[in-house]
């Protein structure tokens, strides 16, 4: 899969992801560049990425920093530290 | 790349076909490099569980990618952020594979949580001094925890003596002891850092 995430940094919120097939491949790259052209147009500075991830589950765990509150990686730390030796 | 790491290491990467043109822009700022010198446009990165799969892995994309340089940031950190980048060098163009531990991932996500919410300079060794002395407090844990972990991966021999096994339930008490001051400080550190939201955008 292909995400195209719309990022607004300074809130540290997700404003849009879209997910795209594989095999639309060019269709995530044009609607990356729409996407940053209408921004760049109305003078918003959001953080626009595509990313390729087998599953929203396997992008969520590489980049949680746009799905996660501040607050809530002090549950990832415990989770981070809880496997057994 | 993402589907050979996929299909031959059997791991789940996330694959960044490139870096948004804002983080490009602001790279070529920073660093006072043109475009060609950008090495890390297109890549991807992979989240193991601890320092000896990541040890693992690094062995096997040099053998994957016959053309690697590898950076390694537990050793030398870049203002507090540990992991190993490996460039490869694919149809002539560099692609850069960034792979952390669960902690070590944990430990970026909370600096560009903050670059994102308090200070976009914070993730450059800039910001507010007691934010960039947490970080680094951080990491600098981070790091131990991860050579307990090392050490007790390390104590796998089968036939031991008793002093042996000692010494190895030494290590585990300490790795525990190092996890829950460890959860206690990050926690600590967010709850401290949370009200710092929204200072310097």
């Amino acid at each position: 899969m292909i995400f195209l995430i719309q990022y607004d940094r300074p809130k540290g919120r997700i404003v849009t992801i879209k997910a795209f097939e594989n095999s639309a491949r060019l269709d995530a790259e044009n609607s990356r560049l729409e996407t940053e052209l209408d921004l760049n147009r109305r003078g918003i500075t959001h953080e626009v990425v595509l990313l390729e991830a087998a599953s929203e589950d396997a992008l969520r765990l590489t980049h949680q920093r746009y799905f996660e509150d501040l607050k809530d990686l002090g549950q990832i730390a415990k989770s981070a530290t809880s496997r057994e030796e | 790349m993402v589907r050979i790491i996929r299909d031959q290491l059997n791991l789940d990467p996330t694959g960044r076909p490139a870096k948004s043109t804002n983080s490009v822009i602001e790279k070529l700022y920073r660093e006072s490099i043109r475009l060609s010198q950008v090495q890390d446009i297109a890549g991807c990165r992979v989240v193991v569980a601890d320092v000896s799969a990541q040890q693992r892995l690094i062995i096997s994309l040099r053998d994957v990618f016959p053309t690697t340089t590898v950076i390694d940031r537990r050793a030398d950190p870049s203002y507090g952020y540990r992991a190993v980048h490996v460039i490869a060098r694919i149809v002539g163009k560099s692609i850069e594979i960034q792979i952390r531990t669960q902690l070590q991932h944990l430990w970026a996500d909370l600096s560009e949580k903050l670059s994102d919410v308090v200070d976009p300079s914070i993730k450059y060794g800039g910001g507010e001094s007691k934010i960039r002395e947490t970080l680094m407090i951080l990491s600098a844990q981070v790091a131990e925890g991860e050579a307990l972990e090392k050490a007790l991966t390390r104590r796998r021999r089968k036939h031991v003596t008793k002093q042996y096994k000692q010494e190895t339930q030494k290590f585990r008490e300490e790795l525990a002891q190092w996890k829950t001051q460890f959860i206690a400080g990050f926690n600590q550190a967010i709850s401290s850092l949370e009200s710092r939201k929204g200072q310097k955008q």
